[in-house]
């Protein structure tokens, strides 16, 4: 018996080690879950913590440059959530918001877009930038609050862009689809974007429901439809800039040869016949000033001929107007901060006479209405491009600044002297009598000086050729650049000019430098 | 009280009762947890915080007539015993009190993800205090036992009674039609409802059968030690003697196939084994139980789809097939283990967190709603305490008289060990997930009974141990004891 005893306290203490093993796997375990595992886990697919909580916090406010809030949030009651995103005009700020469902970057990709998804952790408040002020907060006992986002974007530009837009586009189809337009605004010596339109636009006050079946379905139907709302046509959009173009070319041509200079002489034929034996004419098959088949460049550009400028493309050649594209911006997708973008394109090709049409903003060469206004904004700020962005600073609840976006040189692709070429050459479209600005808007502009380039082209699926017009103002003192596209819009005097005329004016008004 | 140095155990230390020891310790238990209330109460705002008054009441006056029966009827009892389950205790009623409001602000119901609603787990308004009952039920068979059963010895002789009982109580629900047995949307078949009624009888088959172990392998036990041919490393037992292990593992895999219940399965294959070892002191029993069970779980994996589906949960709580809605198996661990992970190192506080994503969680995953709101510190507290609270049993054991005790004891600590492992490793993710209940904090009675019957009667061996042997009668006034030559 006594033998025994001690036998089973031997083996009670085995068993003693055995479960304090058990114990020790599980003490390990815990603490490998909620330690080191816990980052990885919080983005699990299936985690709505994240998402909870962030509705629990008060999102910042997306504000304007000059003070309307665009974005805000409201409180809700009776639900799970505590706040919910609203938004005002949104059809006409949404290509600059975005929209934020409530669902988490890790839930789904397209949770969010523009500024609300570039900004995100700042707005929600969960920044690695904002843990020192959350954590003041907290022991303070102060109800947290998302930072601000304060945005580029003039709102009288804006929505004179959007309505613009609005009234040019509502209801126009080519072959049953919606055509679509852009506008962007520039300040031509920061690069901060002053207004980015487009158009067919969606509300994303219907995207932020807290239903997140409802905001998933309509996310789905809305990047289904041709051509989706959820595109933002001031920037992803490429169409042919047609002979807005010119100002590249021209470029490519000031700066092959020092002598050349707007009273320059050029070959201006009509019609031109390509290498290929293709016969190219003007528009409307008019002659190019006074007909002698040899006309200054200022006046071939301010009437926009076309035979002079494919001639010139093709004796420079692809790769030498490609370079000067390049520079320009073309064949590369901008990284901004809150806009999505696609890159305008340019082909080198080998054979001139493809080089003839796309000089002229035809063929393959195509271009966003971002492109257009940086086009301008270089020439406008002297031959020097900025860097085109949104936004501009972000400001924690206590008013303290979080982050400031310092304007950026992208480069220079052409000299001032060269810029001075141009502007001389984009007055003479808006101010001279026989230039294809002035007729449509010499009413309108009530002494405001613009420059500015037309653009017509064809796109090959409807009679009506795309409407562009580049342009920047005042022109001895510019202070906005503006590029327009309307898919089909007809004429770029016609279509596309009075909505760069509204956007300047309602800038230079707002900002009261008209 | 001068305390005796640690190993050493004079005559005079079995005669402190430590009773105010455990006041003391069980006052400070009942403090943590109004504390928990307190601030439960407060995170959540607006809900009702004044009724937690009555909850705390209530629990400490519970608790008070506990302390009063150990010291009447178990004046030697361990004193951390009482303590330890007066935590644990409250720390469940404070969870189900959390959980029966989903969010701060009364917020209720949530959509889910993809448009399906996820159900949310709310409680009814009415689950703190069904709770409370079940406490107060707890309590009371505690004080009855300790009252009722002078000597855990007296169970001894009951050998077979018992075991019968045992196995009765765990096979009922297999036998019964899944409309009173079934649990709702699960495939287990382990309780028996009337009405609003539920209980799960295999809580207390389980203390039956470990009686009843304890006492067959006291009559059996030098018996089953015998050892015959040496096979690979190990001495295996002679093979008349294998009988009885087969036949608990028979039974265990019945458990395991027909009531879905791998978890109790395992506990009691464990439990057998465990008592099977410390009786006999040959590793071979417990080498041979736990490959028998290995395998055995292993066949029903393969062969039984719900069992292997917990396998496949198990390897791959997060990928998309296993995770499609709310519905799917591994939803409920995936968010147990979001949960852990939200609560990180401090824990989003009591009422903070947001454990009602988590399908079942007032009951087989409320420890997630512990490491969610207490963090990594909170759940290392939780598993400390647990892991004391086997501590003393094992130590009861350790200093027990009698054979029947040792074992018992013993036996009784190894399986509520095992429980813990089995149901925290299990939501943890170091074994599969399988739905027993987490001993104390869970919702529900049977489990909370049963916990406190464990405690009754490791109480009950602990004041036997403990207690001082009558003295020989030395009174010199009445008797003298003269040598004569």
């Amino acid at each position: 018996m006594n033998q025994l005893k001690r036998d089973l306290n031997r083996s009670i203490r085995r068993v003693s080690i055995a479960v304090l093993i058990l114990f020790l796997i599980l003490l390990v375990n815990v603490n490998y879950l909620q330690a080191v595992e816990a980052p990885s886990l919080a983005n699990g697919q299936l985690n709505d913590r994240t998402e909870y909580d962030q509705t629990q916090v008060q999102r910042g406010d997306i504000v304007t440059q000059d003070g309307v809030t665009i974005a805000g949030t409201k409180q809700v009651n009776g639900s799970l959530f505590k706040y919910q995103r609203t938004y005002s005009n949104g059809p006409a700020y949404a290509p600059v918001t975005g929209y934020d469902t409530i669902f988490t970057a890790s839930q789904a990709p397209n949770y969010a877009t523009g500024v609300e998804k570039a900004e995100n952790s700042l707005l929600s408040g969960t920044g690695d930038q904002l843990a020192f002020r959350n954590f003041i907060d907290m022991i303070t006992d102060k109800p947290q609050k998302g930072a601000s986002v304060q945005v580029t974007i003039n709102s009288k530009a804006q929505l004179a862009a959007y309505q613009g837009l609005q009234s040019t586009l509502a209801g126009k189809t080519i072959n049953g689809v919606q055509q679509v337009g852009g506008v962007v605004a520039l300040n031509p010596s920061t690069g901060a974007i002053l207004a980015m339109a487009s158009y067919p636009s969606y509300n994303p006050n219907a995207l932020t429901v807290e239903n997140t079946g409802t905001a998933g379905d309509l996310v789905t139907k809305l990047s289904g439809e041709n051509p989706s709302p959820l595109i933002n046509n001031a920037t992803q959009t490429t169409l042919p800039p047609g002979s807005s173009f010119k100002i590249v070319t021209s470029s490519a041509w000031y700066g092959s040869s020092a002598a050349n200079n707007p009273q320059t002489s050029v070959y201006s034929p009509q019609p031109l016949k390509l290498q290929n034996g293709n016969l190219l004419n003007n528009d409307n098959d008019e002659q190019c000033g006074n007909g002698s088949g040899h006309t200054p460049v200022i006046t071939a550009f301010a009437q926009s001929c076309n035979t002079p400028f494919a001639n010139i493309g093709a004796l420079l050649g692809g790769p030498t107007i490609n370079a000067t594209a390049e520079k320009y911006g073309f064949n590369k997708a901008l990284d901004i901060p809150g806009v999505t973008t696609a890159a305008s394109s340019f082909v080198a090709e080998a054979d001139p006479s493809l080089t003839a049409l796309d000089a002229i903003g035809q063929h393959d060469t195509t271009e966003t209405p971002l492109q257009e206004a940086m086009v301008a904004a270089t020439v406008a700020n002297n031959g020097v491009l900025m860097k085109p962005y949104l936004i501009d600073q972000v400001t924690a609840s206590d008013l303290s600044v979080v982050e400031q976006t310092q304007p950026q040189e992208l480069g220079q692709p052409i000299s001032a002297t060269v810029a001075g070429y141009e502007k001389q050459m984009m007055i003479a479209v808006v101010q001279d009598s026989d230039g294809t600005g002035f007729q449509f808007n010499q009413s309108a502009l009530n002494g405001l000086e613009i420059a500015g380039k037309t653009g017509t082209a064809q796109n090959g699926q409807s009679a009506q050729p795309d409407a562009v017009f580049t342009a920047f103002a005042p022109a001895d003192n510019p202070k906005i650049a503006v590029g327009v596209m309307i898919e089909g819009g007809g004429y770029g005097a016609a279509a596309a000019e009075p909505i760069a005329v509204a956007v300047i004016k309602a800038y230079l008004d707002a900002t009261g430098q008209g | 009280m001068p305390s005796p140095a640690l190993g050493s155990q004079p005559p005079e230390e079995a005669a402190v009762t430590r009773r105010s020891t455990e006041l003391l310790m069980t006052v400070f238990g009942l403090a943590i947890v109004a504390f928990a209330f307190a601030a439960t109460a407060l995170s959540l705002k607006g809900q009702q915080p004044s009724k937690i008054i009555e909850y705390i009441v209530a629990y400490c006056v519970i608790i008070a007539g506990a302390h009063l029966a150990v010291r009447k009827f178990a004046p030697y009892a361990d004193p951390l015993l009482l303590p330890i389950a007066t935590l644990l205790n409250g720390l469940g009623l404070v969870m189900i009190y959390r959980l029966n409001q989903a969010g701060r602000n009364g917020n209720q119901g949530a959509p889910g993800v993809n448009g399906s609603p996820v159900p949310i787990s709310t409680l009814g308004s009415s689950a703190t205090t069904a709770q409370i009952i079940y406490t107060v039920l707890g309590v009371a068979i505690f004080v009855l036992f300790l009252w009722l059963i002078k000597d855990i010895k007296a169970l001894q002789p009951y050998t077979y009674i018992l075991g019968l009982a045992g196995l009765v109580l765990i096979a009922l629900p297999a036998l019964l039609p899944s409309s009173i047995s079934g649990v709702a949307d699960t495939s287990a078949k382990i309780q028996i409802s009337i009405g609003q009624f539920s209980i799960q009888p295999e809580e207390f088959g389980k203390l039956l059968l470990a009686a009843s172990f304890a006492s067959y392998l006291v009559e059996h036990g030098q018996q089953l030690s015998l050892l015959t041919d040496r096979w690979m490393f190990i001495n295996l037992p002679r093979r008349k003697d294998l009988a009885p292990i087969f036949v608990v593992w028979a039974l265990s895999m019945l458990l395991l196939i027909f009531e879905s219940d791998i978890g109790t399965s395992a506990v009691f294959m464990g439990l057998f084994v465990a008592m099977l070892y410390i009786a006999t002191g040959r590793r071979s029993w417990a080498i041979l139980g736990f490959v028998m069970f290995l395998v055995g779980a292993l066949a029903a994996a393969t062969l039984v789809s719900h069992v292997g589906q917990r396998f496949t949960v198990w390897l791959h709580p997060f990928s998309t097939a296993n995770l499609v809605n709310g519905t799917q198996p591994s939803y409920q661990t995936a968010q147990g283990l979001y949960g852990m992970a939200n609560g990180g190192l401090l824990g989003r506080g009591l009422g903070g967190g947001q454990p009602f994503w988590t399908p079942l969680v007032q009951s087989d995953l409320i420890f997630t709603a512990f490491g969610e709101e207490l963090g990594l510190a909170g759940v290392m507290a939780l598993l400390l305490l647990y892991g004391l609270f086997v501590q003393r049993g094992l130590r009861t054991a350790l200093l027990a008289k009698d054979e029947y005790s040792k074992l018992l004891a013993s036996g009784l600590a190894f399986m509520f060990a095992l429980q813990v492992f089995v149901i925290v490793g299990g939501v943890t993710r170091v074994i599969p997930l399988t739905g027993i209940t987490t001993p104390f904090l869970s919702q529900g009675g049977s489990s909370l009974v049963a916990s406190w019957l464990l405690v009754a009667a490791i109480a009950r061996m602990s004041d036997s141990a403990r207690r001082p042997a009558p003295r020989p009668i030395q009174d010199e006034g009445m008797t003298q004891v003269v040598s004569l030559r």
